[in-house]
């Protein structure tokens, strides 16, 4: 990723995640595997978080792993245990069960998750590419995400765009996004959330209100609308009027870069 | 109170094939290697794995093909990568992988630690999880609301093998006050049926009465204790030594390939060693444990 020009693209997402978040919110980052899934899972996420903090939302909390409230302006040099183990934090549950009664009382506003399939309606398989049963690329299983998009308000998803991810049915859905669209998600039982922003290198999208499929929001600065159509599966809904993607400020830019990952930790695939 | 201290071959005798245990830690945390690897060299096959996330030790289990089935929520090596072993076979058909999502396989271990057999989730509805095992997953309504939510069963494990800090010798394992969340340990624990625990030091009872409050296992609910120190090695214990990043790296090197990892990594680190004494000597001799250490 090219340094030279005024930003980068895993700048623009951090910029672009970190407009979602509210201030008083409680949001959720989940652990990542390696590489480029570590920073779309983890790397952005925590960026964004600590962007909002030191800009719109002083108060925007996070829970991250097993940790509520880390000092999010003391992001650990490294990710190993020891370091996680002492970064100053609020609160570390002695046991996870209290994590998970959290989430399942809807004590979260939003979520940041990634997956490796997404289909028009927001519906996220991490766990099985192929036949469930005899998968062709047994992926990680489910985690907390299936419990995100059932109880969180606004799951928010980071996500790289490519054509088989982003697919017109997911092989699995190991975490219910709109389902089939329309009202089918009231519908299996499940509460009025689902999820809020798809935000990838390329786009944004958002789901439009009453059909819940996929659609573009904007396009980052450069990106045309055929380059985002020809990394996907499927056809979103496409406005005929679609704005740019703000990119980050100056400032934005100097906060990521100088203070919040300094050590190029987060961002660094 | 009486004496449960044991060594590892004797408390590994205890587990038979085609066994159900549940294997506490997380991933790369306070998952009972040492105690793997005995039962790899004890030649048990058919095992079920219950876990929260799972990790190390259930891959070198998945690597010698002694598991058959694995209920957990996550397979996987953090930052070092996918769990190889375990994918391998579970494309393969070897293992039998059933998926449950955090807060439905917490409610199983809370079922079984309330002495209920199921206990109701709303996380599952219109998952792939549900559709695939109505066997396990079942539609159940609310009596008081008539809201319709999925039943999981408890998980009743044969065995339920945890790594702890310290303990005694009657198997009262307490936690130092300066640590990370210790995964779902605590409820395992009162979950379980036939409780081991391997612990980086016996202490005298003495040492743990000063603070019985930080008696996270006590006594009542164990079988056998057993002192491994450096017990979750190359993996990590809190409050004692982080995780061994060569070795980790060295592991998923070879584990890429099913049978490098079985003729050079296995051979070498589990059947290559009688013991888990030489395995350490091997493996992290006192110069690399000093780096690794963190007291």
């Amino acid at each position: 990723m090219s340094t030279d020009s005024e930003y980068t693209v895993n700048e623009l997402m951090v910029a672009a995640t970190s407009r979602e978040l509210r201030d008083g919110e409680l949001g959720f980052i989940g652990v990542g595997t390696a590489g480029r899934a570590y920073t779309l899972a983890v790397g952005i996420p925590m960026a964004a978080a600590r962007l909002a903090q030191r800009t719109h939302a002083p108060d925007f909390t996070i829970f991250w792993n097993n940790l509520l409230s880390p000092d999010l302006g003391q992001i650990p040099p490294k990710l190993t245990q020891d370091y996680l183990t002492r970064w100053p934090t609020a609160y570390q549950p002695v046991c996870s069960a209290d994590k998970n009664g959290m989430l399942a009382r809807g004590e979260f506003d939003v979520s940041f998750d990634s997956a490796p399939q997404i289909d028009r309606f927001g519906n996220l398989n991490i766990t099985a590419i192929g036949d469930y049963r005899k998968p062709k690329v047994r992926l990680v299983g489910c985690l907390a995400q299936t419990d995100h998009f059932s109880f969180v308000k606004r799951p928010i998803i980071i996500t790289d765009l490519k054509k088989r991810a982003f697919v017109e049915k997911v092989d699995f859905i190991t975490s219910v996004g709109y389902l089939s669209g329309g009202d089918s998600r009231i519908k299996a039982g499940l509460l009025p959330y689902g999820p809020w922003k798809v935000i990838t290198e390329k786009c944004i999208f958002n789901f439009h209100e009453v059909q819940k499929v996929m659609q573009i929001e904007s396009l980052h600065p450069g990106v045309t609308l055929e380059e985002v159509l020809d990394n996907m599966s499927f056809t979103p809904l496409v406005p005929g009027n679609i704005p740019e993607t703000k990119g980050p400020t100056e400032e934005q830019v100097k906060l990521i870069r100088d203070v919040i990952d300094p050590n190029r930790i987060l961002l660094r695939a | 109170m009486k004496s449960k201290l044991t060594d590892l071959k004797t408390a590994v005798q205890k587990v038979t094939s085609g066994s159900s245990i549940a294997v506490g830690g997380s991933i790369i945390r306070r998952q009972p290697t040492a105690f793997a690897r005995e039962l790899i060299r004890s030649g048990v096959k058919d095992l079920t794995i219950y876990g929260y996330p799972c990790g190390l030790a259930t891959d070198m289990l998945a690597g010698v093909g002694a598991v058959k089935r694995i209920e957990a929520v996550y397979t996987g090596l953090f930052e070092y990568g996918m769990a190889y072993n375990i994918r391998r076979g579970v494309e393969s058909g070897a293992i039998e992988m059933i998926d449950f999502p955090e807060v439905a396989q917490c409610a199983r271990f809370q079922a079984a630690e309330m002495g209920l057999p199921f206990l109701p989730t709303r996380t599952l509805k219109a998952t792939g999880m549900a559709q695939y095992n109505p066997e396990m997953i079942k539609e159940i309504v609310c009596p008081f609301t008539g809201e319709t939510m999925h039943a999981v069963p408890a998980i009743n494990a044969d065995f339920t093998v945890l790594h702890g800090y310290y303990g005694d010798e009657y198997g009262n394992v307490q936690w130092p006050e300066f640590r990370d969340a210790d995964d779902l340990d605590p409820l395992m624990a009162k979950a379980a049926g036939r409780l081991i625990v391997t612990v980086e030091k016996i202490v005298p009872h003495s040492e743990i009465v000063k603070r019985p409050n930080s008696t996270y296992i006590p006594h009542h609910w164990v079988e056998a204790i057993v002192e491994v120190p450096f017990g979750v090695h190359p993996a990590q214990c809190d409050a004692f030594y982080d995780e061994d990043e060569a070795h980790l790296e060295y592991y998923q090197e070879c584990a890429k390939d099913p049978q490098r990892w079985l003729d050079e990594y296995a051979k070498k680190y589990i059947f290559g060693v009688k013991n888990h004494e030489e395995y350490l000597n091997l493996a992290a001799p006192p110069y690399r444990l000093a780096k690794l250490i963190v007291r």
